[in-house]
C-alpha cells in the first residue's frame, strides 16, 4: 500500500509541474496528499488541523494554527495581519511549515516546536528538556503581585523584595516577577544545567540579567543553602514536581517524552520537593516573608497537617487560591500562602519550652 | 433724506472663513463695495453663530431660514435670563443671609454662571460698540456725535452721496468732527480706517460668540474616553459585497487613527472567504477618541459594482450593509465587576490541569451572568493576558448598557445621536457608481471614495461637520428646554 502511494505520489509531483520547487521530505514516508504550492495560511491550518486529528494528536487546530502563524511571524493565528490570511505562501514557508508540523506529529509539545511561548506577556524561549511554564502559574504570579502590592511600604527601596525562586526552569516565574517589580531582586535556583542555561538566555533577552542571580544548586542537599549569595528572602516562590509519583504514567506523550520528569516527580504524595522549601524557611525567610506554592488539587490539606507537625518552622497557611478556571470545572492546582509570622511569636513560642 | 448705510455681515458656509463686508447703499443711486477680509479662523469654524445672532438680515442672505431667526431671539432671551439669575445670586450671597447647604448649591450655580455673565457682558459692550459705529453712519448729523465716542482711534466714514461729492480732506477726527464735508480723499480714508475698526470689532465680537457657545454647549461626559470600534458585516441574499466592504471601512478606521496619531490595538478579526471581513474589534486611545468617533456608530450602506469576490460576475449594482458600533472604554472605577457575577471559562478539557497537563489554548471566556453578555478572546498566547482583554472588552460592553440607560432617560429629537437607537439607523450611504459619500444625518455628500477609504483628510471634514452640527443641536435644545421652562 505504502509502494503504491509513493509511486502515485511520484508520478503526481513529476518536474515542471506547476514550476515551483518542492522538497518533499520523505522521512516519515507517510503517503501525504500533495499541498499545491499557492496555498493560504487558512488552507493550510484546515489541511493540517485534518492529518493531526487523523493521528490522534490533541490540540489539533491550535496546534496547525499556532505553527502557521509563527512561520508567518505572528504569535497566534487571530494576530495575523488579515492581508495573510488569504495570500498564497512561499515555497520555504511551507517546507517549514511541514518541517514543524511533523515533529507534531511525534507528539512533541507546540512550546518546543515553536522554541518559544508567553507567560504573563513575556516572551521566552523553550528548549527541551526544560519544564515548559503552565498557564495556572501565571495565577500565582499574579498573587504575588498583590501581595507586594499591598505591604507597599516595603517595595520601592533598591533591592526590595528579595525573592528566592526554587526550581527556576525557563525562569518564567523570576522574570515575570522582575518586570512587573521594577525594584525587586531574585535569586533563582535550579538543579539542571539545562535550566540554569536557559534561565540566563532569557533573562538576557529580556534585559533583565542585572536583577537575577541563577545558580546551580539542588536545594534538596544539605549543604545547599549555605551558597546563597543574599539573604534572607522576603518571599520565596516556587512551582515544584507535585505530581504524585503514581500518576507520572497517565502524564499525556507531550509531557512524559520531552520534559524533565525530575520537574514533575514529587513523590509518593507529591510532597518531596515541598516540604524541603518548607524547611528552608527558618533559614531563608525574614520574619513576616511569605513562601507562595503552586501545587496539586490534594495538597493544601497535607500541606496543612504537615505544618501543624512541624512548628518548629514557624509557618501558617495562611490562604488558598485555586485556579480561576470556575467552579463548574474541577481545579487544576491551588496556590498556597504560607506565612511566617514576626519575631515576637517565635519568641512567645521559645517561652514555654523554657521550665 | 436719510441716506444710510446698512453694513452686514455675510458670512460664507465656507470652512476658510472669508468674511465679505457688503456695505450698500440703499437709495436709487445704488453703489457697492465688496471687500474681502480675512479673519482670523479659529480651531472650529463656528459658521452658525453668526447666523444666529448677527443683527442686520437681509432677505437676500439665503443660508438662513426662519428656525435660525428663531434660535437668535431665543438665545438672546436665554442669556439674559442667565444675566439675570447671575446678578440676584449674586445679590442673594451678599445680603441676604442663607443657610449652609443652600449657600453652598447657591455658590456652585453662581460659579457656573460667572462665566457666561462675563461673556454675556462683553458682548453686549461690542455690540453696543457696532451700534454706535453704525448710527454714526445713518446720518450725518451723527457727526457731532463723535467726540462722544470712547474708542481711542474710531473714525467714521459717511457713506452719502452728497458727501462724495466734496472736498477738503480731514487731518483728525475732530477736524472731521468740525467740518460739514468730505472730498473724495476723506472719504477713502475715512472708509479704509471705520472698516479697519469695524474689523477688529467684529474679530473680538466673533472670539466672544465662539467663547459664548463654546460655554454653552453641554459637555459629553465620555468624550476624553477611548473606544472600541467594532464592526460586523451585515447580511445579504447572496455574495459577499457586506464583507468586502466591512474590511473597507475597518481599514478606514485604521488609517483614520494613525492620521489622529491614536494607538489602534486590535482586538479581534473574524475574516471571510475571499478577503472579506465577518468581525473586527479594536481599541482606539488617544486624545478625545470617542468625542470623534461617537458618530459613527449606526449602519454604512453600500452601493456598487462589485470588482473582486462572489458577486462579481454578475455586473450589476449590489447594495450592502455593515454595522458599526463605538463603546466609550471606561476607567476601572466606573465599571465594577462582581467576582460572583462572573463565569470565566478556558477552553481546556475538564479535568486534570497544571502541571499534569500541556496545554497550548489560551483563549478565555467570560460570562456576566446578570446580563449574560459574553466575551471571548483568542488574540495572545499568554491566557492572562487573553483575560485582560476580555475583561476590558466587557468592561467596555457594560459601560455601554450604563451609558444607554443614561441616555434613554432623556428623550432626545436630535438628528444626531449614539447608543442603541442609533446602532440601527442608517446614517451614511458610500455608493461607489456616483462615487459619492452622503451623511443621511446632516445632509453632506463628498466625492472621491477612494481618498475617502484613506481615512484621512475626507473623513475629518466629515466628522467636524458632524460635531459642529451636533452642538447646533445641542444648543438648540437647551433653548427649547429654557422656553419650555418659561412658558
Amino acid at each position: 500500500m505504502e509502494l503504491w502511494g509513493r509511486m502515485l505520489w511520484a508520478l503526481l509531483s513529476g518536474p515542471g509541474r506547476r514550476g515551483s520547487t518542492r522538497g518533499w521530505a520523505f522521512s516519515s514516508w507517510q503517503p501525504q496528499p500533495p499541498l499545491a504550492g499557492l496555498s493560504s495560511a487558512i488552507e493550510l491550518v484546515s489541511h493540517w488541523t485534518g492529518v493531526f486529528e487523523k493521528r490522534g494528536i490533541p490540540e489539533a487546530r491550535e496546534s496547525s494554527e499556532y505553527i502557521v502563524a509563527h512561520v508567518l511571524g505572528a504569535k497566534t493565528f487571530q494576530s495575523l495581519r488579515p492581508a495573510l490570511w488569504t495570500q498564497p505562501l512561499t515555497s520555504q514557508q511551507l517546507q517549514c511549515i511541514r518541517e514543524l508540523s511533523s515533529r507534531r506529529l511525534q507528539r512533541m509539545p507546540v512550546q518546543y516546536i515553536l522554541g518559544e511561548w508567553d507567560f504573563q506577556g513575556l516572551s521566552l524561549r523553550m528548549v527541551p528538556p526544560v519544564f515548559i511554564p503552565r498557564p495556572e502559574t501565571e495565577e500565582l504570579v499574579e498573587w504575588v503581585l498583590e501581595e507586594v502590592a499591598q505591604r507597599s511600604h516595603a517595595v520601592g527601596s533598591p533591592g526590595s523584595p528579595l525573592i528566592l525562586e526554587v526550581g527556576c526552569g525557563s525562569g518564567a516565574i523570576s522574570l515575570s516577577l522582575l518586570s512587573q517589580l521594577p525594584q525587586s531582586r531574585v535569586i533563582a535556583v535550579d538543579k539542571r544545567e539545562a535550566a540554569i542555561s536557559l534561565t540566563h538566555e532569557n533573562a538576557q533577552r529580556l534585559r533583565l540579567q542585572d536583577r537575577i542571580w541563577i545558580i546551580h544548586l539542588d536545594m534538596t542537599s544539605e549543604r545547599s543553602w549555605t551558597h546563597l549569595p543574599w539573604g534572607p528572602m522576603d518571599l520565596i516562590v516556587s512551582n515544584p514536581p507535585y505530581v504524585f509519583h503514581q500518576d507520572m504514567e497517565q502524564l499525556a506523550p507531550e509531557i512524559r517524552s520531552y520534559e524533565d520528569p525530575a520537574a514533575l516527580d514529587g513523590g509518593e504524595e507529591g510532597m518531596d520537593i515541598i516540604t524541603h522549601i518548607l524547611a528552608l524557611a527558618p533559614r531563608l525567610l525574614k520574619d513576616s516573608g511569605s513562601i507562595f506554592l503552586e501545587v496539586d488539587p490534594r495538597h493544601p490539606e497535607l500541606v496543612s497537617s504537615w505544618l501543624q507537625s512541624r512548628p518548629d518552622l514557624y509557618l501558617n497557611l495562611v490562604a488558598v487560591r485555586r485556579d480561576f478556571c470556575g467552579s463548574q470545572v474541577e481545579c487544576a492546582c491551588w496556590h498556597l500562602n504560607v506565612h511566617s509570622p514576626g519575631m515576637e511569636s517565635k519568641r512567645r513560642y521559645v517561652l514555654p519550652e523554657v521550665t | 433724506m436719510n441716506r444710510h448705510l446698512c453694513v452686514w455681515l455675510f458670512r460664507h458656509p465656507s470652512l476658510n472663513g472669508y468674511l465679505q463686508c457688503h456695505i450698500q447703499l440703499h437709495s436709487h443711486q445704488f453703489r457697492q463695495i465688496h471687500l474681502d477680509t480675512r479673519l482670523q479662523v479659529f480651531r472650529q469654524n463656528r459658521n452658525c453663530i453668526l447666523h444666529l445672532l448677527s443683527k442686520n438680515w437681509s432677505r437676500r442672505y439665503c443660508h438662513q431660514d426662519t428656525k435660525m431667526l428663531w434660535k437668535h431671539k431665543a438665545l438672546q432671551k436665554y442669556m439674559e435670563n442667565l444675566s439675570k439669575e447671575y446678578q440676584t445670586l449674586e445679590q442673594c450671597l451678599q445680603h441676604i443671609p442663607v443657610n449652609e447647604e443652600n449657600r453652598r448649591s447657591l455658590n456652585r450655580r453662581h460659579a457656573e454662571l460667572a462665566p457666561l455673565a462675563a461673556i454675556y457682558q462683553e458682548i453686549q459692550e461690542t455690540e453696543q460698540a457696532i451700534e454706535e459705529l453704525e448710527s454714526m453712519c445713518k446720518s450725518r448729523q451723527s457727526l457731532a456725535l463723535w467726540p462722544r465716542l470712547e474708542c481711542s482711534s474710531v473714525i467714521i466714514a459717511h457713506f452719502n452721496l452728497e458727501l462724495l461729492d466734496s472736498s477738503n480732506p480731514p487731518t483728525s477726527a475732530s477736524q472731521v468732527a468740525g467740518t460739514t464735508g468730505l472730498n473724495k480723499q476723506d472719504e477713502k480714508q475715512l472708509q479704509e480706517l471705520a472698516l479697519e475698526e469695524r474689523q477688529t470689532i467684529d474679530q473680538k465680537i466673533n472670539m466672544l460668540y465662539n467663547e459664548l457657545f463654546q460655554s454653552l454647549v453641554p459637555k459629553e461626559k465620555y468624550d476624553k474616553n477611548d473606544v472600541i470600534l467594532e464592526v460586523t458585516a451585515g447580511r445579504t441574499t447572496g455574495g459577499d459585497i457586506c464583507q468586502q466592504f466591512t474590511r473597507e471601512i475597518f481599514d478606514m478606521y485604521q488609517n483614520y487613527s494613525c492620521y489622529k496619531h491614536w494607538q489602534f490595538e486590535l482586538l479581534n478579526y473574524t475574516p471571510a472567504d475571499y478577503g472579506g471581513l465577518h468581525h473586527a474589534a479594536a481599541r482606539i486611545s488617544g486624545d478625545g477618541v470617542y468625542k470623534h468617533l461617537k458618530y459613527e456608530g449606526g449602519i454604512h450602506r453600500v452601493q456598487r459594482i462589485p470588482e473582486v469576490g462572489l458577486s462579481s460576475r454578475m455586473q450589476r449594482i449590489h447594495t450592502g450593509t455593515m454595522s458599526v458600533i463605538v463603546l466609550p472604554q471606561p476607567d476601572e472605577v466606573d465599571v465594577k465587576l462582581d467576582p460572583k457575577d462572573l463565569r470565566i471559562d478556558t477552553f481546556r478539557a475538564k479535568g486534570a490541569g497544571g502541571q499534569h497537563v500541556n496545554k497550548t489554548d489560551s483563549a478565555v471566556r467570560l460570562v456576566h451572568i446578570p446580563t449574560g453578555l459574553v466575551v471571548e478572546c483568542q488574540q495572545e498566547r499568554s491566557q492572562i493576558k487573553n483575560k485582560e482583554i476580555a475583561f476590558r472588552v466587557l468592561r467596555a460592553r457594560l459601560y455601554q448598557q450604563i451609558i444607554e440607560k443614561d441616555k434613554r432617560q432623556q428623550q432626545s429629537a436630535r438628528k444626531l445621536q449614539v447608543g442603541t437607537r442609533a446602532q440601527s439607523e442608517r446614517i451614511r450611504t458610500y455608493n461607489f457608481t456616483q462615487d459619492r459619500v452622503s451623511d443621511h444625518r446632516i445632509a453632506y455628500e463628498v466625492r472621491d471614495i477612494k481618498e475617502f477609504l484613506c481615512g484621512g483628510k475626507g473623513l475629518d471634514q466629515l466628522i467636524q461637520r458632524l460635531l459642529q452640527s451636533a452642538d447646533e443641536e445641542a444648543i438648540a435644545e437647551l433653548l427649547d428646554e429654557h422656553l419650555k421652562s418659561a412658558k
